[in-house]
């Protein structure tokens, strides 16, 4: 699903709005499907299947926090562009907490909406295309196994883990630059891009979760280490 | 706001520790006086019994009288004078109600201080918190045209397109400013009939060519979104109420009936009137989406838009403005639905002008809130 043939679902109550973000995706080359509601947005994904969602929060009946939550809940990995009308940093990271992938506050400027779809979709397809071969599909360090694309993992004490596609991005990155340093900053522009989060502190916490999925100390890491001042080091050997 | 809160909070402290010393000292003086009686009974029992030992000793009884004037002495028996043991009771009893009367008094007085200021500080909080949500809703109100006007205006500079393709987008940002503008207009009013004094004229209008009026401005708009109006008021009928005030619920009312039967898809609405005793009652049904029967009350709240999307565009302010307008001509107004996707009907209640044939008439009678 690359550029210019993904579809994009538009869940936007307001009818102008809805018309012009479809007639801009459209003009880009996107197939894009318009839904009024979250029910109407929900009950479209269980059926059809798409390259991004871009979702108003302020919906009539169920919100766009939780129409992004249930989908998320549903195993669905969908990446999710939020737009609303409360542009204010709590409300970005309540809406990245509840899955969404970016965020722009209405009113928006259509050259930065467009590049932030096209971000979106770039990450998407480096995710998928890093992820094409079986090789690159899985991936194994010590005693840990995670499967890229259906975003699930098996840990070194046989549990089964369900990764949040943001958890899987990170890991490939680092797995992609496993022995060299990758700053925190890389991390965020490849996974999120552009400022979505006000602090580079959030890939702190991103890497706190996998070192407890996949470490066996996480207090005393061997493959996710931290390089004080820099960013982090993945090792697949753990460390010598 | 903050300052008069610290005052106001102040204030309360200081009123409840007050009741507090009130309390403590009705007490104090209660368990004073208490002793102070016990204490007195006792010293005039002691008197008794010296008088007794010393008439028992043989000393006269006009002697003991003389020494102990407290004291009565009949025969050989000796016993506190009965005036001063009647004293003593009555001046205990005075000092009790004394206390009764004075502590709830000063007890009264503070509970009414202590519920004022509460009063206050609950009407400030739901103040603030009102102008909060008012705050945020008219943001967003605001915000989605606005988003819309800037992502029409910026398709057109980004795509430049030609004549025919623009077509649609100028219409679409007229739209978005006609909507602005309306909800500039609404919020004005609605503050205005909140807060400020309205001048309303009371005069008796003829109903039919109120709706008259407001019906042909909003036929060619029905007519684009296939929808039919039908009126059928009788002439005769006349209202009393502000000629522009009842051009505006009129209107209001209509408007939302025709979003209503947009909403689902084309339809009809049908205005029809009756008068009784004293009062012309005017009713909106229309064939729309409709609402939860148990929502008709909420219709006429501040903000309240039971139903958004499906293009149309609700300040949810309109019918807010229509039940204070309502209320000021000291009419009525109430919404029925049998249930979503059931139609709705919206009946208005005037009071009828006196004489039908004096219409004409104003009366130049003023109403102010």
């Amino acid at each position: 699903m690359t550029g210019a043939s993904a579809q994009v679902l538009v869940v936007e109550d307001d009818a102008h709005l809805a018309a012009g973000v479809m007639e801009n995706l459209r003009a880009e080359g996107y197939a894009v499907s318009v839904a009024p509601d979250g029910e109407q947005a929900l009950a479209w994904l269980a059926a059809h299947s798409c390259a991004l969602v871009v979702l108003d929060v302020m919906l009539p009946g169920a919100d766009g926090l939780s129409v992004c939550r249930t989908l998320r809940e549903r195993g669905n990995t969908t990446p999710v562009l939020f737009l609303t009308a409360r542009g204010d940093p709590a409300d970005r990271v309540r809406g990245l907490e509840a899955g969404g992938d970016d965020y722009l506050a209405k009113p928006f400027h259509l050259q930065e909406f467009l590049l932030r779809v096209r971000a979106i979709l770039r990450r998407w397809d480096w995710y998928r295309s890093a992820s094409a071969t079986a090789a690159t599909a899985m991936l194994r360090f010590g005693g840990n196994e995670v499967d890229f694309r259906a975003f699930r993992a098996r840990s070194w004490n046989g549990e089964s883990q369900e990764l949040t596609e943001k958890e899987a991005m990170i890991l490939k990155v680092l797995a992609e630059h496993a022995g060299h340093i990758v700053s925190r900053e890389d991390l965020l522009e490849r996974v999120w891009g552009y400022d979505v989060f006000p602090s580079t502190r959030t890939v702190d916490n991103f890497i706190l979760r996998l070192r407890k999925r996949f470490e066996k100390d996480p207090a005393n890491p061997q493959h996710f280490l931290t390089v004080w001042g820099v960013g982090y080091r993945f090792l697949t050997e753990g460390e010598p | 706001m903050k300052a008069t809160r610290v005052f106001q909070l102040t204030a309360l402290a200081l009123v409840l520790v007050s009741a507090v010393q009130v309390g403590w000292w009705l007490f104090d003086q209660h368990t004073y006086t208490v002793e102070k009686v016990r204490a007195l009974r006792a010293a005039y029992a002691e008197q008794a019994a010296a008088a007794q030992a010393l008439l028992d000793s043989g000393v006269a009884a006009a002697r003991v009288q003389q020494l102990l004037p407290s004291i009565v002495v009949s025969g050989q028996h000796a016993a506190l004078a009965p005036q001063l043991a009647e004293a003593l009771t009555t001046e205990e009893e005075r000092r009790y109600r004394q206390y009764a009367w004075e502590g709830s008094f000063f007890l009264l007085a503070l509970a009414a201080c202590i519920a004022v200021i509460a009063r206050a500080l609950r009407a400030e909080a739901q103040v603030h918190e009102q102008q909060n949500s008012f705050l945020a809703m008219v943001s967003h109100q605001f915000k989605t045209p606005l988003a819309s006007l800037q992502l029409s205006l910026e398709t057109l500079a980004l795509r430049a397109p030609g004549p025919e393709a623009a077509r649609p987008l100028i219409d679409r940002m007229l739209a978005d400013l006609a909507r602005m503008e309306q909800m500039v207009t609404q919020i004005l009013e609605s503050a205005r009939l909140e807060r400020g004094r309205v001048d309303l004229r009371s005069e008796p209008l003829q109903l039919a060519g109120a709706v008259a009026r407001v019906v042909a401005q909003l036929e060619e708009r029905a007519r684009q979104e296939q929808v039919s109006i039908s009126s059928d008021i009788a002439p005769t009928l006349t209202v009393v109420s502000d000629p522009l005030a009842l051009d505006v619920v009129v209107r209001n009312v209509l408007e939302n009936a025709l979003a209503a039967v947009q909403g689902a898809s084309g339809g009809r609405i049908e205005l029809t009137a009756r008068a009784t005793a004293r009062e012309v009652e005017l009713q909106v049904a229309d064939s729309g989406v409709g609402f939860a029967p148990g929502d008709g009350a909420k219709l006429f709240q501040k903000f309240t838009r039971l139903r958004s999307g499906s293009g149309y565009y609700g300040t949810g302010l309109g019918l807010y403005i229509v039940r204070r307008l309502m209320e000021l001509a000291h009419g009525r107004v109430s919404a029925h639905s049998e249930g979503l996707g059931k139609g709705a009907s919206v009946r208005l209640t005037w009071r009828a002008a006196p004489h039908p044939g004096a219409a004409a008439q104003p009366s130049g009678q003023e109403m102010r809130t």
